[in-house]
């Protein structure tokens, strides 16, 4: 049985390019994160979590990788019958051809057959790079109970940050009345948080008018929310509090996880009325050797740790020889640090050995050092 | 290894693991922070291309009923099964509660199966071995029964009360003995077994006529100067977990690192249930040295050589030296632990230090406050 008629569509196909290196294979949404986690298993938990059966995960860039895990449905629970997972990418149509998505709204406008068929009554965008944890189900309540076109979850930011967001403007019933992306004066600090729950049967009046217009970048706040608000549509705005992280910078991926050191976090992965799901690794229990020092870290699965970690995240089949120091930094899956070797305020892509005795990062660096296999292999030229 | 029947098979009446058995069958006990004990012989199964298990259960079956399921074990969703087999009959005394009671109460589901060969492993021992190797053996060598069997230095210690197998030169196994520890180096049975289905089929029933008290090792022992009984030589390490001083000293061993990834690796894989816990977080302050820690656990305090399973809780202060953690127990601020056994959902605070030994270590019971 359905628990709601509720579809959710995670907007999966971004490569996320100021992650540089880290998607130059993978989509963003399929990062790692957090010692085990892969950055789509917050949106994917949240919808379990909220009772929601069906997903629609739109992929587009690099999506082998991406695909084929979302497509493991049992390992947040979405296996239910007259649900699932479906991975949604640009395919060949009749009579229309093939075409990539064009853009946020144009990735549902493509799919609008598939929502047709899930016989949709609301349809949950979502973005698959977010870090939080959030009830769709109790936005959903609130999305029928003012009788809104659109509910859009929305952030009390600070308002000298509220120049980096899409910026609502509410009136005192948190109806939206003004939609301003990145402005430079903002009028208001609610941010909006890429959550957005439409009716249906007027999204796709909206999305079909859109496809036929040619001025539009067919994207969800640069169109459709504005046309909606231009038409007088009623907008609600959902104000969410809690942990949540747009991790599209290497600097922002690395604060997040170091977010998670802290011993009262928002996120609270500890919580288990709410899990964040992932697949399991198979891996070996967590070794800590007779040479290790740790203080305050948050390590998993299949690490095996010899060396001195400080103030880190270290993920799923790690090693950390003894000698190495490991501080303020980031060690992404089945890494190597060498004997000695000493990293601070790095980010480790996944699979990269950093040999012995290297040193890479600076204790005051501006920016996080993000090591890949290039530039280990260039430091070893110096 | 499509026509081969695997099957778990419940520990021996000898086993007796204190405090850790009054809840489950020690099959069912958590191992080293993540594993369950039973993990490492479904896992031998399935690892060596044998999909189609029967697992034996006798009493208290719920954590094993609740932990066993295919899709954790590897096995094809739809070409292999793990049977879960429960002896129907209620029994006034354990003594009575025998593996081949419970096979011929089952005898439909075995001689029913198409398979040609049977391997027989018991769910008690921890060790790794490709079982596909002693299936070949067999065929080729044409041996009604092949055993598994382990030479130890340490029998005074080890592997006690269970079978010594006694071999010629040629590994042809003369007869079995038990093993009371007054001889240090001896060949222990690892009590697996394998031959064709028939035979398994035919011992079951001439065990059931003979006593009602009969385990397969009896009858195999019986047989075993009629028939060609071959022994086939286990490498690596092997350890029977029939007491807590024996848990306990199979988990010290594979605390270290070196050892535990010689026995467990990418190429030999042990499944197991996940929990979806999150990754452990050592706070300001937690330390650890020498451990093996599970996820979902919060550090506060110092670990030294243990062993913490998942969503274990060691507050500030305290100190968890020579010791295993089950899952779910609190080791509350400046609590003292040594040589030590914490069940589950035990709470040891610091009005007291608990300090045993480490050929006698201390058993905290589940759920306990101390």
């Amino acid at each position: 049985m359905k628990k709601n008629n509720m579809v959710a569509m995670i907007l999966a196909g971004g490569r996320g390019s100021r992650l540089y290196d880290l998607t130059k294979k993978v989509a963003k949404p399929a990062v790692y994160f957090g010692g085990k986690y892969r950055i789509i298993d917050f949106a994917l938990s949240n919808c379990a979590n909220s009772n929601i059966s069906t997903v629609g995960v739109l992929v587009q860039y690099e999506s082998i990788e991406l695909g084929s895990y979302v497509s493991k449905e049992s390992i947040w629970g979405l296996d239910m019958l007259g649900g699932g997972t479906y991975v949604l990418s640009p395919r060949e149509k009749d009579n229309e051809g093939f075409s990539a998505f064009r853009g946020t709204a144009d990735a549902i406008t493509q799919n609008l057959d598939f929502l047709d068929q899930e016989e949709a009554e609301y349809v949950l965008v979502l973005s698959g790079d977010h870090i939080y944890k959030m009830n769709y189900e109790k936005m959903l309540k609130k999305h029928i109970e003012t009788g809104a076109e659109a509910t859009i979850a929305v952030l009390e930011v600070d308002l000298k940050d509220a120049t980096r967001f899409g910026i609502m403007n509410t009136n005192e019933d948190d109806e939206i009345i003004e939609f301003e992306e990145k402005p430079a004066h903002p009028k208001s600090n609610l941010a909006s948080m890429g959550v957005y729950i439409f009716s249906y049967k007027t999204l796709r009046k909206y999305l079909k008018a859109d496809d036929k217009n040619e001025n539009s970048n067919h994207d969800f706040g640069k169109d459709i929310i504005p046309q909606y608000i231009k038409d007088g549509k009623k907008l609600q705005a959902y104000r969410f509090r809690g942990y949540w992280k747009d991790v599209g910078t290497i600097d922002s991926l690395w604060e997040s996880n170091m977010d998670l050191l802290s011993e009262d976090n928002d996120l609270n992965l500890f919580d288990k009325t709410w899990k964040i799901y992932t697949e399991d690794s198979i891996s070996t229990p967590q070794c800590i050797g007779e040479n290790a020092e740790i203080n305050n870290a948050l390590i998993t699965q299949g690490c095996q740790v010899d060396g001195k970690v400080e103030h880190s995240v270290i993920f799923t089949g790690a090693r950390i020889d003894e000698g190495a120091i490991v501080k303020d930094s980031v060690v992404m899956n089945n890494c190597h640090i060498g004997k000695g070797a000493k990293l601070t305020r790095c980010l480790v892509q996944d699979g990269v050995n950093v040999p012995a005795g290297l040193i890479l990062g600076k204790k005051d660096s501006k920016d996080i050092l993000l090591v890949s296999k290039q530039v280990v292999a260039k430091a070893g030229d110096q | 290894m499509k026509n081969v029947l695997g099957i778990v098979n419940f520990e021996s009446n000898y086993v007796k693991v204190k405090g850790l058995d009054d809840y489950r069958p020690i099959s069912a006990a958590s191992f080293l922070g993540r594993y369950r004990v039973v993990d490492f012989c479904i896992s031998n199964f399935t690892n060596s291309g044998i999909q189609n298990l029967k697992v034996l259960i006798k009493n208290r079956p719920r954590s094993l009923v609740e932990h066993i399921h295919a899709t954790n074990y590897n096995v094809n969703g739809k070409k292999g099964k793990i049977h879960l087999l429960y002896g129907e009959r209620e029994y006034t005394d354990q003594i009575y509660n025998t593996d081949i009671a419970s096979l011929s109460a089952n005898m439909d589901y075995i001689e029913g199966s198409d398979a040609a060969y049977v391997v027989v492993a018991p769910a008690h021992f921890i060790y790794t071995q490709d079982f596909s190797e002693i299936v070949e053996f067999t065929k080729e060598k044409g041996n009604d029964i092949t055993v598994l069997y382990q030479p130890t230095d340490n029998a005074d210690k080890e592997f006690l009360m269970g079978d010594v197998v006694v071999m010629d030169k040629n590994q042809k196994v003369e007869r079995f003995t038990r093993q009371r520890g007054r001889i240090k180096d001896v060949n222990v049975s690892l009590e697996t077994y394998c031959m064709k289905k028939d035979l398994f089929v035919e011992l079951i029933k001439k065990a059931e006529k003979t006593s009602s008290l009969y385990t397969l090792s009896n009858i195999i022992s019986d047989v075993a100067k009629d028939l060609n009984v071959i022994g086939y030589k286990h490498k690596g390490f092997c350890a029977c977990i029939n007491s807590l001083q024996a848990y306990y000293d199979a988990s010290m061993h594979l605390r270290d690192d070196k050892h535990m990834h010689g026995f467990i690796n990418e190429d030999w894989p042990i499944y197991t249930m996940t929990n979806d816990s999150c990754p452990t977080l050592f706070k300001e302050g937690g330390r650890a040295v020498g451990s093996i820690v599970g996820n979902g656990s919060s550090i506060e305090g110092k670990v030294i050589n243990s062993i913490i399973s998942r969503n274990v809780v060691i507050k500030k202060g305290a100190v968890v030296k020579d010791s295993i953690v089950l899952p779910n127990a609190v080791i509350e601020e400046d609590a003292h632990i040594e040589y030590a056994v914490v069940d589950r959902f035990a709470k040891v605070s610091d009005i007291q230090q608990i300090i045993g030994e480490a050929d006698d270590p201390v058993y905290i019971k589940k759920g306990d406050r101390i």
